[in-house]
C-alpha cells in the first residue's frame, strides 16, 4: 500500500505534465450551485451565529480515530467527501469529486476532483490527499474508525484489495477486484489533508496504530484542517465546540451567495435529554432534534405563541425498534418455539403497531418496512399486507392451533405439561419509548395467555446483550441505511450482527456461515445479499432486495414495530431548516441554515 | 460518608499531670505520626484499586460495545481495537501493567475513549471542580456557622424551629433534586441560566466583566443545590456543640465572674464549640469528586463527577480507576488533615 519510489516518480512526472498542460488556464475555483426545488429553500443572508447541541464531549477531532457520533457530527461540518447525498431524495451528487465514471464491468471508478478547492490553511486540495486518505487511513486496519473490511474483496476464496491510483493531480482511479454496486454510496468518507497528517501515517514513518493519535482534543485548533463549510476555532473541554465559517467554501446558493451563510456555529455540550430540552426552551440552543414522545409538550408551547416551530418529516435513517425472539435461547423448549415461523406470526398479530405509533410516538411514526424505511424510494417494498393487522382473537386462535393451550387453567398457556408459556423480555429502561413499548407488549401478550417478564437494561447495552445471546426476547432498534448492502451484517443470515439466530454464524471469522442451521428462507436471503453485493443492473438489484423484504414479512425473523419520524424543534430566527440526524456522512443541510 | 469519629486520638482525663513535651520532641512525634499514617496509605490504595478494577471487570458488556451499531463494525476491527487497548490480555496482567506504570513512571494509563493520558483529562477539569467545591464549602460555612450559633442561643424559639425544619429538609432532599427544581424555577420565570457555567456566547471567550457576571448568574444554582445539604449538617453540628458547651462549668464560671454575655458566648463558648467542626472540613475534601456527581450531571458542570460517571458507564477503565483512586486518596488526606488540624486547635489531643 505504501507509495513506492517508482510510483512517486511516476506521479511527479504526471504532475509536471499536467501542470504544463493546465498552467494558467484552469486553476480557478469551480463552485457548485446547490438547489433543492422540493425543499422550500430560500436565499438566505450571510452572517450570524447558531448554537446546536452535542450529547457528549468529543473524544478527539480526528474522524478515523474513534467511532463516535460526536466526532461524526463535528467532522461533517469540517470535512467533505467525494460524493454526498442530495438532501431531497438521497441520490448521490458530486462532492469533492465533480464527476465520475464507472467502467462497464463495474470494477473501475474514476473520480474527477473539483478544481480550486483549498484546505482551511490555504493549501490546495489534490488527488494526493484522496489517495493518502484511502491508502493510509481508511484501509489502515489499525485505524479505529477506518473501514478496511470495505476495501478487501473475497474473490474465488482469495482476499484481494481495492487499489487506488492518482491518474493526475485531479483524477483518482479506484480498481475493484469485482463489481460492487454499493461501492459509490460508500465513498462518503471524509477526505483528510495529507500535508498535515503525514507524520501520523505509515507513509510518514509512523506505526500503523499511530494514526489514532492525530488531533486529540487538546490540539491547536488551527491544525485541524479540512475542506468543509466550517473550521474549528476553539474547544472548551466539557462545554462548547466553536466553529467558524470557511470563507473559501466551494458551494454557492442559486443567487450566487457563497455558502455557508452562518458566520459561526457553536455546539453546546449537554448530556441528557432533559437538560437539552431545558437549554432549548431557555433559548440557549437554536435547534434540537426531539422524539415523538416529547412532541406534545413542544407543540403546546409552540401553539401558545413560543417563538419556535416543531417540524417533522418521514425518516429514512434513524432506528426503528423491533421485537426479536432468540432462535437459540438457552431454554430448549423456548428455542424450538421461537424458531417456529407460525409462533412468530401468531405473536406478530398481538403487536399493536397503531397503538405504539399513537401512544408512544404521538402519531409521529409510521408502519415500518421489513425492514427498509418507507421513505427509501429506491428499495422499499410495501409489505404491510403481508404483515397482518393487530387481532388478539386471531393471535389466540393461531396459538391454539400450535397446541399451546392453557392445560392447567391458570390463565397462562402451557408449552408442555406443567410448563407455562412464559419468557423474559429485555428492553432499554433508560429510553421512555422502549419502556412504553415493552409494557404495551407485555399487556397484550398477557391478554392471549402469554406471560412476559420484563427485564430492563441500559439501552446502550441492548445490542451487546443480543450478540451475547443471553436473552429470550428483546426490543432493539437498528438503523436504516439508504442501501441494504450497508446493513448486510445485520440482515444476512450468518452475519456478524444477525443476533436473533446466532447458530447461523460461522465458527470462525471469515469462514462460511453455518448453512445447516438456516431455514430455507434464510438460505434464500443469504443468497439475495450475496447477489445484491455484485449485481450491477439497478432494477434487478432492487428486485432482489424487494424479494428479501417479502421473505422477511412472511417469515418474521424479527417483528418490526414502528418507524419513528424525524422531529425537531427550531426557533423562528433560523431559516432554511432541513432535518438532519447530524451523523450521516454526506447528509449535511447546515450550510443552508441562516439567521433571519 | 460524613464520619464524625475521631480515630488515632487519645483524650486524657487529666492533662495537668502529664509530661509536657519540648518543642523538639513535639516535632519528632508529628513526623513519626505523619510517616506512619502516610505509609498506611499505600496498602489501602492498592486494595482500593484492586477492588475497583475487579468491580469494573465484573460489569457486563465491554468498551467496544459502543461500536456495534456503526456500519463500519466488523469482528476484525473490534479484535484489533481490543489488541490496541490491551484488552486482549488477562485482567490480572492489565491491572499489573497499570499499577506498574503508576509506580515506575507516574503514568495513570490512557483513556480508551479519548486516546489521551488520563492525567491530562483530569487536569482540564480539575480547576473548575476545585473552584466550585471551594465556593460551595465557603458558602455552606458562612451561612451555617452563624445560623448554628444563633439557633443555639435562641434555643426552642421560632427561628430555631424554622431553621431546624429547613435544615432537616435540606438534609433529606438530594442535591440533584434541588438542582432540578431550581432549573425548573428559572425556566418558569423566563431565565436562560439553566445549566453549565456560562451562556454559550461567553464560553471560550477571554474574561470580561460581563463574562464574570454571567458566571455568577449561573454559579448560584450549583452552589445552592450542592451547598444546601452541607449547610444543614454544619448548622446542626454547630448548634449541638454550642449547646453542650453553654452548659459547661467554665462558662458558668465566666458568667459568675461578671463577664458580659456577648463575651461569654463569643470568646469562651463558640471558640471551644467550633473545634470539632474543623475535622469536618477535612472530611469534605473527597466530596470534591464523588459528592456531587449527579448534581453535576443534571447541571451540566464541566467537573470531574460527570467524567467518572461516563467512564464507568463506558468501561473506560483507567479513567474510572484513576478517579476512584484519587477520591480515596483525597478521603485519606482529608482525614489526616482533619486530625492534624484538630490537634493544632485542641491542645488536649496527642499524636498517638
Amino acid at each position: 500500500m505504501q507509495t513506492t519510489l517508482r510510483q512517486g516518480l511516476a506521479r511527479t512526472i504526471a504532475v509536471l505534465v499536467v501542470g504544463a498542460l493546465v498552467f494558467g488556464s484552469a486553476a480557478f475555483a469551480q463552485p457548485k450551485t446547490v438547489s433543492y426545488p422540493g425543499l422550500d429553500i430560500e436565499s438566505g443572508q450571510s452572517g450570524g451565529a447558531m448554537t446546536m447541541v452535542l450529547g457528549d464531549s468529543p473524544p478527539r477531532f480526528f474522524y478515523y480515530g474513534e467511532i463516535s457520533t460526536v466526532s461524526q457530527t463535528l467532522s461533517q461540518q469540517m470535512f467533505d467527501s467525494l460524493v454526498e447525498f442530495d438532501l431531497e431524495n438521497y441520490e448521490l451528487v458530486p462532492g469533492l469529486a465533480e464527476s465520475w465514471e464507472i467502467s462497464d464491468d463495474g470494477t473501475v471508478y474514476t473520480f474527477h476532483l473539483r478544481e480550486g478547492v483549498t484546505w482551511h490553511d490555504g493549501t490546495d486540495f489534490t488527488a494526493d490527499d484522496v489517495i493518502f486518505t484511502y491508502e493510509q487511513i481508511i484501509t489502515n486496519p489499525e485505524a479505529r474508525a477506518g473501514d478496511a473490511a470495505q476495501f478487501t474483496f473475497t474473490v474465488d476464496g482469495e482476499s484481494r484489495p481495492v487499489t487506488f491510483e492518482a491518474v493526475d493531480d485531479m483524477t483518482v482511479r479506484m480498481t475493484l477486484p469485482a463489481a460492487a454496486p454499493a461501492f459509490l454510496l460508500q465513498q462518503r468518507f471524509f477526505i483528510m489533508p495529507k500535508h498535515v497528517l503525514l507524520p501520523f501515517s505509515v507513509e510518514g514513518g509512523a506505526a500503523p496504530a499511530d494514526i489514532n493519535n492525530a488531533w486529540p482534543t487538546d490540539v491547536d485548533p488551527s491544525l485541524v484542517v479540512g475542506t468543509g463549510p466550517f473550521r474549528l476555532t476553539s474547544y472548551t473541554p466539557g462545554q462548547l465546540v466553536r466553529l467558524e465559517r470557511n470563507p473559501d467554501y466551494w458551494k454557492v446558493d442559486e443567487a450566487g451567495t457563497p455558502l455557508p451563510y452562518l458566520e459561526r456555529l457553536d455546539y453546546l455540550i449537554v448530556p441528557g435529554t432533559d437538560a437539552q430540552v431545558a437549554q432549548f426552551l431557555a433559548g440557549n440552543l437554536d435547534q434540537l432534534n426531539i422524539s415523538g414522545a416529547q412532541f406534545p409538550d413542544f407543540m403546546t408551547r409552540s401553539l401558545a405563541g413560543a417563538d419556535f416551530d416543531v417540524v417533522q418529516s418521514p425518516a429514512l435513517f434513524g432506528s426503528p425498534p423491533h421485537l426479536a425472539f432468540n432462535f437459540d435461547a438457552a431454554d430448549a423448549e423456548l428455542a424450538e418455539l421461537f424458531s417456529n415461523v407460525e409462533f412468530r406470526r401468531a405473536m406478530e398479530l398481538a403487536v399493536d403497531r397503531m397503538r405504539v405509533i399513537d401512544d408512544v410516538y404521538n402519531g409521529l411514526a409510521e408502519i415500518p418496512g421489513t425492514p427498509t424505511a418507507p421513505a427509501n424510494a429506491a428499495f422499499y417494498e410495501d409489505t404491510t399486507g403481508l404483515m397482518g393487522e393487530y387481532d388478539l382473537a386471531a393471535a389466540a386462535t393461531a396459538l391454539d392451533e400450535l397446541g399451546l393451550t392453557d392445560t392447567d387453567g391458570d390463565g397462562v398457556r402451557n408449552i408442555s405439561a406443567g410448563r407455562a408459556l412464559e419468557f423474559t423480555l429485555t428492553y432499554g429502561n433508560d429510553s421512555p419509548a422502549f419502556t412504553d413499548i415493552a409494557t404495551i407488549l407485555q399487556n397484550d401478550f398477557a391478554e392471549i395467555g402469554v406471560r412476559v417478564n420484563l427485564q430492563g437494561i441500559q439501552a446502550s447495552q441492548l445490542l451487546g446483550t443480543g450478540l451475547s445471546g443471553d436473552y429470550e426476547a428483546i426490543v432493539v432498534a437498528l438503523g436504516n441505511q439508504p442501501d441494504p448492502e450497508l446493513r448486510k451484517p445485520i440482515w444476512q443470515p450468518g452475519g456478524s450482527l444477525y443476533y436473533w439466530h446466532r447458530s447461523t454464524q460461522p465458527a470462525d471469522t471469515g469462514e462460511a456461515p453455518n448453512f445447516d442451521a438456516m431455514a430455507d428462507w434464510e438460505r434464500r436471503i443469504y443468497e439475495i445479499f450475496d447477489r445484491g453485493s455484485v449485481e450491477t443492473d439497478a432494477d434487478d438489484r432492487a428486485e432482489l432486495y424487494r424479494e428479501w423484504q417479502r421473505l422477511n414479512a412472511e417469515n418474521v425473523p424479527v417483528i418490526m414495530i414502528a418507524k419513528p419520524a424525524n422531529v425537531a424543534a427550531v426557533y423562528d430566527h433560523i431559516g432554511n431548516f432541513v432535518y438532519s440526524l447530524g451523523v450521516i456522512p454526506g447528509y449535511n443541510p447546515v450550510p443552508l441554515y441562516f439567521r433571519r | 460518608m460524613r464520619r464524625r469519629l475521631r480515630p488515632h486520638r487519645t483524650y486524657l482525663a487529666n492533662d495537668s499531670f502529664t509530661h509536657h513535651p519540648s518543642e523538639f520532641e513535639r516535632r519528632a512525634t508529628v513526623l513519626v505520626f505523619l510517616t506512619r499514617r502516610l505509609l498506611t496509605f499505600i496498602p489501602t490504595l492498592l486494595l482500593v484499586s484492586a477492588i475497583c478494577f475487579a468491580v469494573i471487570q465484573l460489569q457486563p458488556g465491554s468498551f467496544t460495545d459502543r461500536y456495534l451499531e456503526d456500519p463500519r463494525f466488523s469482528r476484525e476491527a473490534v479484535a484489533r481495537i481490543n489488541a490496541q487497548l490491551g484488552l486482549d490480555r488477562s485482567p490480572v496482567e492489565q491491572y499489573g501493567r497499570w499499577i506498574w506504570g503508576i509506580v515506575t513512571r507516574g503514568d495513570f494509563g490512557f483513556s480508551f475513549f479519548a486516546n489521551r493520558p488520563v492525567a491530562s483529562m483530569i487536569g482540564e477539569r480539575l480547576a473548575w471542580t476545585v473552584v466550585i467545591a471551594l465556593v460551595t464549602l465557603l458558602f455552606a460555612w458562612i451561612v451555617a456557622v452563624p445560623l448554628g450559633i444563633y439557633t443555639a442561643l435562641k434555643r426552642n424559639g421560632f427561628t430555631d424551629a424554622v431553621a431546624s425544619f429547613v435544615g432537616y429538609v435540606g438534609l433529606a432532599v438530594p442535591d440533584f433534586l434541588v438542582a432540578l427544581l431550581l432549573v425548573a424555577m428559572v425556566l418558569a420565570y423566563g431565565g436562560t441560566n439553566v445549566g453549565g457555567l456560562f451562556s454559550p456566547r461567553f464560553i471560550g471567550e477571554s474574561w470580561t466583566w460581563a463574562k464574570f457576571v454571567d458566571m455568577l448568574d449561573h454559579l448560584w444554582i450549583p452552589i445552592l443545590a450542592i451547598g444546601t445539604g452541607g449547610v444543614a449538617t454544619i448548622m446542626r453540628q454547630m448548634r449541638a456543640n454550642l449547646l453542650d458547651v453553654l452548659d459547661a462549668d467554665y462558662v458558668r464560671t465566666a458568667r459568675a465572674k461578671g463577664v458580659s454575655e456577648h463575651r461569654v458566648t463569643m470568646r469562651h463558648a463558640v471558640r471551644t464549640a467550633i473545634n470539632p467542626l474543623v475535622s469536618m472540613a477535612g472530611l469534605q475534601l473527597p466530596e470534591l469528586i464523588n459528592g456531587t456527581i449527579i448534581a453535576s450531571i443534571v447541571l451540566n458542570l464541566p467537573t470531574i463527577g460527570p467524567l467518572l460517571y461516563s467512564s464507568l458507564l463506558a468501561k473506560d477503565q483507567y479513567v474510572a480507576m484513576t478517579l476512584l483512586l484519587f477520591a480515596s486518596l483525597l478521603l485519606m488526606i482529608g482525614n489526616l488533615l482533619a486530625d492534624l488540624a484538630l490537634a493544632w486547635v485542641d491542645p488536649r489531643i496527642r499524636y498517638g
